[in-house]
């Protein structure tokens, strides 16, 4: 009976929580006071004209002219009412329409003489929506243990955050170091809340940080032998510090939440394993480990590798239809993915035993028998 | 021998060494899922509909990582089904987001990239940002949907005449176990990978309210949390899928 109501509070929380946050997501269509930029609102759309258009690798396209009446929301023109032109592509790669009731930052020039212009939509109401959507899924069907996994990825972007400020305060001269420690205290962290100060984590924690530093290892190696060959460096996006070391440590970021991933699966069973048939003996267990690793190892590859990939796919399609060719399109946007996806992957392969063979010589009750 | 060549090799090495024939498998499918990805975009660059393409190239990735990755007949073909409405589910959530926060195509942050480039291509890239939504999901899911599968079909296994109720809150259990890792690697997969343009807002002092409404950030951060959701979604689909599943065989054995 006090089980029922006390799972009845829990349920009337949870639905508490999501309605109120559900509230909070439809509050930030109140929120331009916030906004240092000037916002306003799109009362009024027309259409003024289109054009076709053919580019040199024979594009059709269509470019459209609307004009946007604007109100604007905070700030010193609060009230306001301005008509912009805006200039739009049916493909829409920079650009897009607007609609009635769409919000959007404008920029107010002080002089008269030039015009008011939109600097782009204000996206905060349907990414809040979402990450709601997401939130509340998690709650309702997994309850405390969604939170405890939300509190672990909250703490890593806090970490995350203070990194990149050390970074840019030391001005990417410590990238390694500062980096690579991060990633230890990520996996510390983060192992740490999901399976609490054990032998059992110190066991994963090994695992990880051993499987990820020889993938690295055997990455550097390849890459002196193969002299870099076809890793355009030159093709990285948004770069503003020396593109090598940075890619490197993408790559170890990228890969270490997976080799966790798996490295945990493994450990913990072998440490159920063990529980459950205390007289097992040491090679049993690591070749039971190698055994779950198999299952494993495909799908999370293919996790990380579709994530590096799909990023890829905007400019791999303007690249294509500018005239390129495969090869060339491959080599300037898919080959530092693909890079990505092959380091990541072997450091979840080399996991598998590494985390085997320690759970096989670190098992509790080992003592004993010696 | 250009360096992808010999990663890719060590890999496959590696791969055969330690995971047997199951580990040479999962090499093969992460070839094919190459090939397909790859196809995605050719297909849509020669005026294909993206929904249409990443439904079917969806429907074949989700074949390939999950009957190549796993040997368990009933698990993986529980899984796939699984999967396949999980993803249906998920377009349906996609799609009209997409369309409503216009996070598609390039932003300022792009234009050194873009010099010289034809932009007007006369393709939606709003529906391209669906494709990379999609796309990027299904990974996660097909993983997921294998742990539970697999998990479920051992508990079948050993206890044949286990109720559909208890099956139930055995799924969720092995979802519960599984989530907090899943989210890690999510989270580190995408993350990591936006190190540089993360360090791009900071140095260049972004605000906080320009990074939250900053297209390439807002796309970045939507795919992960439908990936997020897609996660969570397949825990109790897959476990529904399997109770049908154990009662019809139950049902065939009377």
């Amino acid at each position: 009976m006090k089980q029922q109501v006390k799972r009845h509070w829990g349920l009337w929380l949870t639905i508490i929580v999501v309605v109120l946050g559900l509230i909070g997501v439809g509050l930030t269509r109140w929120d331009a006071p916030l906004y240092q930029q000037t916002v306003a609102k799109v009362t009024q759309v027309h259409a003024i004209n289109r054009n076709s258009s053919t580019d040199e690798f024979q594009n059709k396209d269509v470019t459209y002219q609307q004009a946007v009446t604007v109100r604007v929301l905070n700030h010193r023109h609060q009230g306001q009412t301005y008509q912009i032109r805006n200039t739009y592509t049916k493909s829409g790669a920079m650009d897009q329409a607007y609609r009635v009731g769409d919000q959007v930052f404008v920029r107010v020039p002080a002089t008269k003489s030039s015009s008011v212009t939109i600097q782009g939509l204000k996206r905060d109401t349907a990414l809040a929506f979402v990450a709601w959507l997401a939130l509340a899924l998690l709650l309702l069907i997994m309850r405390f243990s969604g939170l405890m996994a939300l509190l672990s990825v909250t703490l890593n972007a806090v970490l995350f955050y203070g990194a990149i400020q050390l970074d840019l305060m030391t001005n990417g001269g410590h990238l390694y170091s500062l980096f690579g420690v991060l990633a230890v205290i990520f996996a510390v962290l983060t192992l740490w809340l999901v399976q609490g100060f054990s032998r059992q984590m110190l066991v994963t924690l090994g695992a990880t940080v051993a499987g990820t530093g020889i993938a690295v290892i055997i990455s550097l190696i390849v890459f002196a032998v193969t002299h870099e060959r076809g890793v355009t460096y030159e093709a990285m996006q948004y770069v503003t510090q020396v593109p090598r070391p940075l890619f490197l440590v993408e790559t170890v970021l990228g890969s270490l939440g997976a080799v966790m991933d798996e490295s945990t699966d493994i450990v913990a069973s072998l440490f159920q394993l063990k529980q459950e048939r205390p007289d097992i003996a040491p090679n049993q267990v690591f070749r039971s480990g190698l055994q779950i690793g198999h299952s494993i190892m495909g799908p999370l590859i293919n996790v990380l590798f579709l994530i590096f990939m799909a990023d890829t796919f905007a400019m791999t399609l303007l690249y294509l239809r500018n005239g390129n060719n495969w090869g060339y399109t491959f080599s300037m946007n898919m080959s530092l993915g693909m890079v990505q996806s092959l380091i990541s992957g072997i450091g979840i392969v080399l996991a598998i035993p590494v985390a085997s063979w320690l759970a096989s010589r670190l098992l509790p009750g080992q003592e004993a028998a010696v | 021998m250009s360096t992808i060549t010999v990663l890719g090799l060590v890999l496959f090495v590696l791969m055969t060494i330690i995971g047997g024939k199951t580990g040479a498998t999962a090499f093969l499918s992460l070839i094919f899922n190459f090939g397909l990805l790859f196809l995605a975009v050719v297909l849509i660059s020669w005026g294909f509909p993206a929904m249409g393409v990443s439904l079917v190239i969806g429907t074949i990735i989700l074949a390939f990582t999950i009957f190549f990755g796993e040997d368990n007949e009933l698990a993986a073909k529980t899984a796939y089904i699984a999967a396949l409405i999980v993803m249906v589910a998920l377009i349906l959530v996609i799609f009209p987001v997409e369309h409503w926060i216009m996070a598609q195509g390039f932003s300022l942050e792009d234009s050194e990239d873009l010099e010289g480039m034809s932009l007007t291509i006369g393709v939606s890239f709003v529906g391209v940002a669906v494709t990379e939504a999609i796309l990027s999901t299904l990974g996660a899911i097909a993983e997921a949907s294998i742990a539970i599968a697999a998990g479920l079909s051992e508990i079948i296994e050993q206890y044949p005449h286990v109720t559909t109720a208890r099956l139930y809150i055995d799924g969720i259990s092995i979802g519960k176990q599984i989530i907090g890792t899943t989210f890690n690697t999510l989270f580190f997969g995408f993350f990591g990978g936006f190190l540089a343009l993360f360090i791009w807002f900071s140095g260049l002092h972004y605000s906080f309210g320009s990074v939250i409404n900053n297209k390439i950030f807002v796309a970045e951060v939507l795919m992960v949390l439908f990936s997020l959701i897609g996660v969570i979604l397949t825990v109790p689909v897959t476990t529904w899928v399997m109770t049908l599943e154990h009662r019809h065989t139950a049902k065939q054995q009377d």
